[in-house]
């Protein structure tokens, strides 16, 4: 982790400006990332009026007037929960699945293994798209359309490849002494899955467990077609549509966007150690 | 990558076996079977099956909701062929490739490279960059809609306060402007993505090399594009393919802030996709549009892929 090159020692005059425009530089793009994000939750604070007067300034006397008529009136509040009720079953199987099958990708040797892993593997350059068609239709014949289930089955199910690359790479740097130990001491195979590896998998189901929760909940595509009836929205399609409907009212807008994105940024800073580990050992493993 | 002393488990057929009962064999391999079967029947069931099923509604003229489908071969594709709003989403398509694939991670590198070359505040920055790409599309275009509004936007201010009037516009209106408008959003939104992971990326880059290539004279320029973007050269592949199939399935960003519009001057295939498939109903002719973006996608990787592995030898 500490490989970055850093040097204490005194700076020349051309070394000192190469210093001043970095900085310079990183701060910018800081400020262009963080500014929008103060605009929002500031704007979400203000009255109608002060919203008017004093467009960018920090709000003078917030209030949180917005914010309820939004979870309210707008309804935020109901597709908030719509989206807490699906995106805690997507997480669970996503995780629960993609668990055991990369346990046995990971540690098993059996016909099939490698046809089966790439059959997964598809799944990783296929875009919704190409079965978005189709799946609608299944969806409806089964009857899952018009329920929760219509989001938690599908995007269980997209979210697997993922998991399944993800957790065989954190099974496969897992000592394989340990599990043999286990098998010795008469453990069966679920025994040596359940007691021993997976206990050692926890960071490994974190990283995936946070991964598919903000893809639960800043899925759009998915529900916009698969949950139509209005009081199975999401918050995040809910906001498209609360959005559109009173364009002109920033504040209120602005209330309906911080109900989305407060939950997110603080589950990322919460997590972003795990996040950015996973992140970076999906792609650098690769 | 360092040779690894783990034990590895037994590859099947690696040692010669003696041959088994079919009770024996089911005994050895029932338990992996089972674990991975819920996952395997969930995945086939709801992602392989609705696949090949886009490519059997692609070949007919369904609505969705005749109670049979009817075959007509390649018409759909035929169509296709001559359908001129087709040929702009895909014009649309490939300029978002273009400027959005390379622009993105080369900002990140840039920024990476300044971050990793030693500041105070790694963390901070990363921490910054990435929170855009955490934010839900939906807050991302409303920010965007603010930052092009015609009238009270911080770009039309600007423009107005340094005299620019005549530039200044409702740039998700403008019929040239609105697509890059939008790149733009996705940009801001994105280049945290391949900042992060450009960034642990150059935490491997062997900086004996680095100093070598000082000693022998080369200035900070020449040290990045000669050893430190080549070292990089698995995981930009890997960067570039990801975004470039991104490029040719993009679809939230465009669907909430222009809907395709003004004028088609935004449509996406996504978007035309998503009009045709659930709006009008033309429910075979939006799977011909699907597997176009599937086909575009998957062989636009695999190319990309290929050539990048047959241009540096050695590099896995």
């Amino acid at each position: 982790m500490a490989a970055t090159v850093t040097r204490r020692r005194r700076l020349r005059p051309a070394e000192l400006l190469t210093e001043v425009v970095k900085y310079t530089v990183l701060i910018a793009v800081a400020l262009l990332c963080v500014i929008p994000f103060i605009w929002v939750w500031s704007s979400a604070l203000k009255s109608p009026t002060e919203i008017v007067n004093t467009p960018l300034a920090l709000p003078a006397h917030p209030t949180l007037d917005n914010v309820v008529k939004a979870w309210v009136q707008g309804r935020l509040g109901k597709y908030f929960f719509n989206s807490v009720i699906v995106a805690v079953p997507i997480v669970f199987l996503t995780v629960a699945l993609s668990s055991l099958a990369s346990y046995a990708f990971a540690r098993h040797s059996f016909p099939g293994r490698q046809v089966i892993f790439y059959l997964f593997l598809i799944g990783l350059v296929l875009p919704f798209q190409s079965i978005m068609i189709p799946l609608y239709y299944t969806l409806r014949d089964v009857g899952l359309l018009g329920t929760y289930w219509a989001m938690i089955i599908p995007s269980t199910a997209l979210g697997l490849p993922f998991g399944i690359f993800i957790m065989r790479a954190f099974f496969q740097g897992l000592p394989f002494e340990l599990s043999d130990a286990a098998r010795v001491d008469g453990c069966d195979e679920f025994g040596v899955f359940w007691r021993v590896i997976l206990p050692l998998a926890k960071p490994g189901m974190v990283t995936l467990g946070i991964f598919s929760f903000l893809g639960a909940w800043n899925s759009f595509l998915l529900p916009l077609i698969f949950m139509q009836r209005e009081e199975l929205r999401p918050l995040v399609v809910g906001l498209m549509f609360f959005q559109s409907r009173y364009t002109s009212d920033y504040g209120l807008t602005m209330a309906g966007a911080t109900i989305v994105s407060l939950p997110v940024i603080i589950v990322y800073i919460l997590f972003q150690r795990q996040f950015i580990q996973g992140l970076t050992a999906g792609a650098l493993k690769g | 990558m360092a040779t690894s002393n783990v034990t590895m488990p037994a590859q099947a057929g690696s040692t010669p076996r003696p041959r088994r009962t079919p009770r024996q064999w089911l005994r050895r391999y029932l338990p992996s079977y089972l674990f991975i079967l819920p996952a395997l029947v969930l995945y086939v069931v709801f992602v392989l099956y609705p696949f090949v099923s886009t490519i059997y509604y692609s070949l007919t003229d369904w609505d969705g909701a005749q109670p049979v489908k009817r075959f007509i071969g390649l018409e759909n594709y035929q169509h296709l062929a001559q359908d001129r709003l087709m040929w702009l989403s895909l014009t649309h398509n490939l300029i978002w490739i273009a400027v959005g694939t390379v622009t993105p991670v080369v900002i990140a590198l840039v920024l990476a490279t300044l971050v990793w070359s030693g500041v105070r505040g790694r963390i901070v920055f990363r921490t910054l960059y990435f929170m855009p790409v955490v934010l839900s599309t939906v807050v991302v275009g409303m920010i965007w809609a603010w930052i092009y509004h015609p009238m009270f936007g911080p770009i039309n201010l600007m423009l107005r306060a340094v005299g620019l009037e005549s530039v200044a516009r409702g740039w998700l209106g403008d019929l040239t402007w609105a697509l890059y408008a939008l790149l733009l959003a996705g940009l801001w939104a994105y280049f945290g993505f391949c900042f992060v992971i450009l960034l642990a990326a150059l935490q491997n880059v062997d900086i004996e090399l680095h100093d070598a290539a000082k000693i022998d004279g080369a200035n900070a320029w020449q040290r990045f594009i000669n050893v430190t973007v080549p070292q990089l050269g698995p995981v930009l592949t890997m960067l570039l393919a990801y975004t470039l199939i991104g490029g040719f399935n993009v679809f939230d960003i465009v669907y909430i802030m222009t809907k395709g519009g003004p004028a088609n001057a935004t449509e996406v295939l996504a978007t035309y996709t998503y009009t045709m498939a659930f709006k009008q109903n033309q429910v075979g002719y939006g799977a011909a549009l699907t597997m176009i973006i599937t086909v575009l996608s998957i062989v636009a990787s695999f190319l990309f892929i290929t050539l990048r592995e047959r241009n540096e030898p050695g590099i896995q």
